[in-house]
């Protein structure tokens, strides 16, 4: 039983390990390849058992067992590996740089309020937000994947996701498709503008559908009669919804527990809407009747967090972690059990190791490694209406495959090579190197200055410090509240406290870095976006 | 002992399977019943059939599937109504970006699985009125809510309630009492606040009046293009069946004078202002109360907790219901819900109700305040079998209530509550035990 247990252990720290032993390097100009002696799983039919793909100008050209391979092809001898079609995380954040929000009190205070501080970007597109760093493609890589969708998360009416592949930093090359989706959520942007509660959310999208619909039958018919018609204001934000309120395009919900999704639900019948879910709070298997009547196609996320909405919050903390390792992580396999269409989402975990960390979770609790592959394959891609360019390995489809070591998802299961648009990404060993160990000790307590939107905030830290865990307590005019699972790695550290502010929940996620006895850094709040803080040893006995 | 406590647990099962089975009929036994409607009724029984109440009397015989309960003497009340609460909202009790905002709905909120239900249920309650909170002169829409426990929001709204609207006067649509981000809000006096309640009303007319417009010409119309309907307005829409009496108006206020005049001003409109929420200066008005006919749904002995809550006394509630208004008590709190019974109690204590009257304020009439006493607030045959089990007379300082029926469905037991969880202290004893020994 023990032997057992270390085995898994042994596993587990190798494959963590086996992430960062990877890099890349690219070779520019080879444009037609012939991938022989390899498993095949095209995901169109069977897997083929020993076959060939030639890749020529960034397309499939042919898959198979009796390919001739062409004589301009450069060989890939991949008897040892398996194909597979490019992984594509159906919808993510990773690559956005949003703009900061700028808090201005002087403006604020003569009550002029913007569209941003109300969360109303939908003019705000993924395309021109969007920077590809070698090192996260590399990331995305490592772990597989070549297509992302992107979009902007932050507000109510957030802005317009773009698909691409991950093909390097050029991002008209890399676009696939533009202003694919709009995202809605039901986080009000700030108190006391309009709206600022989540019912006052849920009744001015309403009234905004409603609004759209009018305002571009108003402007239609202005066009077509003009006499004896007074023509309507021009409205930029209600040009911009019209394709996604009346279905032309999707709009996808951003829903952090089964209300959420039970609110998108609702607006969808009520306006009509051509739309998809996005269950941040793992909580689609407890609304599963409503999902399968509304024939709802999901976008899963694998935080498997119990939102603080939830009865598993409310009775204690075993009860919470409990469902947190034994409940939600069932919601793919629920979901896919009782056959509703999802595809996987970056969201909330937010990176690309700790999404396959996730969804390997969600396998262990049931979830079929066929449906895995299927929800990061096929299914994005006829979400996104890429069907006859992704998700399978087929001739005439765009070249997106990698080549693994092992089954994918098993335990030493490693990418080798990577193509993306034909281009071939090689992922070499690198020298075994050490998780970085911690550099700096951070027991003790430690002042916190915060900058906010409300100004500056203040509260203690008591941290203690083994070896490069972190754990501790916050002590704020709040409460104090405990947090365990940080980190110390170098002279960085990270750690996330939840806290309990006027009867709602909230995650604080703070990172930074550590110079003797000051520490700088951002925190992240929930949905509220991020803040910079710094902090000051206090020396012992005394006090602030 | 061992064998005992088996013994126990097979009973216990059993009496979970007869409950599979026999859940249409149950025969409450030998409990003092305070009906509400009539007289108590000493050593009497309740047959519930299909969440009715079927039969009340003495002797009765249990029908051959029925689930018989022994109350052996415990008091049976009809469940608690609190016809003002915050709880089961999810997102923020006020929308505070606007002034008037009719528009939002506190249906949309719902969250089933707040935990300050099933704490509500420990005491009794099995109706609730969760409304909007008191920052906007018109606020949002409220709800009725049975707390089925367990079961989905749209299970829990109390079916055929009227819809309600949330209004509010004095110091908290002013925002004297907090510091407020940025611009200061009109309106900044009471005067401003009925002001901009009758400007909204005339907007809502002309909102009517434009709808009625375009639909005349649409009739009208026989060639031509068609004419262009208005815009729609949700926020507008609500105010306009404010007007056609559609909503049942909660009114949060304190003063005499401010209510006086807001009285005054429904009365002008039409609109159905059914109760002062607080009220504490009701006391003051009465004749004008019976007059009008509005309710007032207040605190026993809560006051002073700001200016404009200075001028009352814990005789209100009594003073008031003597004078022939309609009183409530409510909670306006998770806490106090769990004991809106003590709550009944001061109204003896501090002006002398009798017992009957006093219970009414939190049974029949919040019942009529919601307009569900159709349904609920007295123990009589036809009514939804709604039922609170002390185990003393429930105005007594001592008593603790140890069953909340809803629909004749058991909701709070707290017999096998306490079991529950002393089992679940057994068996995290024995895990850590077990860990120990590894």
């Amino acid at each position: 039983m023990r032997a057992k247990k270390f085995l898994k252990v042994v596993y587990v720290c190798f494959f963590i390990l086996c992430g960062g032993l990877y890099t890349y390097s690219n070779s520019g100009l080879h444009e037609v390849w012939a991938i022989k002696n390899c498993k095949i799983y095209t995901l169109n039919g069977a897997p083929i058992e020993k076959g060939t793909i030639v890749i020529r100008k960034g397309l499939i050209e042919a898959v198979g067992t009796d390919i001739k391979i062409p004589p301009d092809a450069e060989i890939i001898d991949a008897s040892n590996l398996i194909a597979y079609p490019g992984l594509i995380d159906g919808l993510g954040k990773s690559f956005l740089k949003l703009p900061k929000k700028k808090i201005d009190m002087q403006r604020l205070a003569s009550g002029e309020f913007t569209d941003e501080d109300r969360g109303i970007t939908p003019g705000r597109e993924a395309f021109e937000l969007v920077e590809f760093s070698k090192a996260t493609l590399d990331k995305f890589h490592r772990y597989g994947f070549t297509t992302v969708q992107i979009i902007p998360e932050r507000g109510i009416l957030t802005g317009q996701a773009s698909i691409f592949n991950l093909i390097g930093n050029e991002k008209n090359k890399a676009l696939l498709l533009k202003d694919t989706l709009l995202g809605i959520g039901f986080s009000p942007g700030m108190f006391g503008v309009y709206p600022s509660s989540l019912m006052g959310v849920v009744a001015f999208l309403r009234q905004t559908f409603s609004d759209v619909i009018y305002y571009n039958m108003h402007f239609n018919r202005w066009k077509k009669e003009m006499n004896g018609l007074i023509r309507p204001v021009y409205n930029l934000n209600f040009e911009i919804l019209d394709d996604f309120i009346t279905g032309k395009k999707p709009v996808v919900f951003f829903c952090r527990n089964q209300h959420d999704i039970k609110r998108a639900l609702k607006l969808s019948k009520e306006f009509n809407l051509n739309y998809f879910i996005c269950d941040l709070g793992s909580e689609a298997f407890r609304v599963i009747p409503e999902l399968k009547k509304a024939r709802a196609r999901l976008f899963l996320t694998v935080e498997f967090k119990v939102p603080s909405t939830s009865i598993y919050a409310r009775k204690g903390k075993s009860i919470k972690e409990k469902a947190e390792k034994e409940i939600y992580p069932k919601n793919p396999a629920k979901i896919a059990e009782a056959g509703i269409p999802f595809a996987f989402s970056s969201l909330g975990t937010n990176s690309p190791e700790k999404m396959i960390e996730g969804i390997r979770k969600a396998i262990e609790n049931g979830l079929s490694k066929e449906d895995v592959l299927k929800a990061l394959t096929i299914v994005p891609s006829s979400f996104m209406g890429l069907s006859k360019a992704l998700g399978t390995i087929e001739p005439g489809k765009i070249a997106n495959l990698i080549l693994m070591e092992g089954e994918i998802f098993s335990k030493d299961a490693k990418v080798r090579y990577v193509f993306v648009d034909g281009k071939k990404f090689e992922i070499k060993k690198k020298e075994v190197k050490k998780g970085k160990e911690a550099k700096v000790n951070v027991t003790g307590k430690w002042g916190f200055e915060v900058q906010t939107e409300m100004g500056t905030m203040t509260f203690t830290v008591e941290f203690k410090q083994e070896e490069s865990s972190l754990s501790g307590k916050l002590i704020s005019q709040f409460g104090t509240f405990e947090f365990s699972d940080g980190t110390v790695s170098g002279n960085e550290i990270s750690f996330d406290v939840t806290i309990f502010f006027g009867g709602q929940e909230m995650e604080l996620a703070f990172s930074g870095v550590v110079e003797e006895d000051t520490m700088t850094g951002t925190v992240v709040q929930g949905s509220m976006g991020s803040a910079e803080f710094t902090a000051k040893r206090i020396p012992e006995g005394g006090e602030r | 002992m061992r064998r005992k406590i088996l013994l126990f647990f097979i009973f216990l099962i059993s009496l979970n399977l007869t409950s599979l089975y026999a859940q249409d009929i149950l025969l409450l036994k030998n409990g003092n019943i305070i009906t509400i409607s009539g007289e108590n009724i000493m050593g009497g029984d309740i047959l519930i059939k299909n969440g009715k109440i079927a039969r009340i009397g003495k002797n009765l015989k249990a029908p051959s599937k029925a689930k018989v309960i022994d109350l052996k003497g415990k008091w049976v009340m009809p469940g608690i109504i609190d016809s003002h609460s915050h709880i089961a909202i999810e997102g923020g009790v006020n929308e505070m970006g606007d002034l008037i905002i009719a528009e939002v709905d506190v249906k949309d909120v719902i969250n089933p699985e707040d935990i300050n239900i099933w704490y509500a249920l420990t005491g009794g309650v099995t109706t609730i009125h969760t409304m909007h909170g008191s920052g906007n002169p018109i606020g949002g829409r409220g709800i009725v809510l049975k707390l089925r426990w367990g079961k989905s929001a749209e299970e829990m709204i109390f079916k055929g309630a009227p819809r309600t609207i949330k209004w509010a006067l004095g110091e908290n649509p002013k925002q004297t009492n907090f510091s407020r981000q940025g611009k200061p809000r009109y309106p900044r006096t009471r005067m401003g606040v009925e002001a901009s309640i009758r400007k909204i009303f005339e907007e809502a007319k002309d909102y009517m009046k434009k709808w009625e417009e375009y639909k005349k010409a649409l009739k009208k119309r026989k060639k031509g293009p068609l004419p262009l309907p208005p815009r729609k307005d949700y926020r507008l829409e609500v105010i306009a069946d404010i007007l056609k009496g559609k909503y049942w108006v909660h009114c949060h206020g304190y003063q005499s004078e401010e209510m006086v005049s807001i009285m005054k001003l429904c009365h002008e409109y039409g609109v159905k202002l059914v109760s002062f929420e607080h009220g504490l200066e009701g006391y003051r008005i009465t004749n004008e109360l019976v007059k009008y006919g509005v309710a007032v749904s207040t605190f026993a002995d809560s006051w002073a907790y700001k200016w404009e809550a200075y001028h009352t006394m814990p005789h209100s509630t009594a003073l008031m219901v003597k004078r022939g208004v309609l009183v409530a008590l409510n909670s306006d709190s998770a806490e106090r819900m769990r004991r809106l019974y003590h709550e009944a109690a001061k109204t003896i204590r501090f002006g002398d109700l009798s017992e009957i009257e006093a219970l009414k304020t939190i049974t029949i009439n919040p019942a009529k305040i919601l307009g569900i006493d159709k349904w609920v607030g007295t123990i009589e045959v036809g009514k939804d079998a709604d039922l609170a089990i002390f185990s003393k007379h429930p105005l007594d300082p001592y008593t603790i209530c140890e069953m909340t029926i809803i629909d004749g469905q058991i909701y709070f037991d707290r017999a096998k509550y306490l079991e529950e969880m002393k089992k679940k202290e057994k068996e995290a004893k024995k895990k850590e035990e077990k860990g120990k020994k590894i």
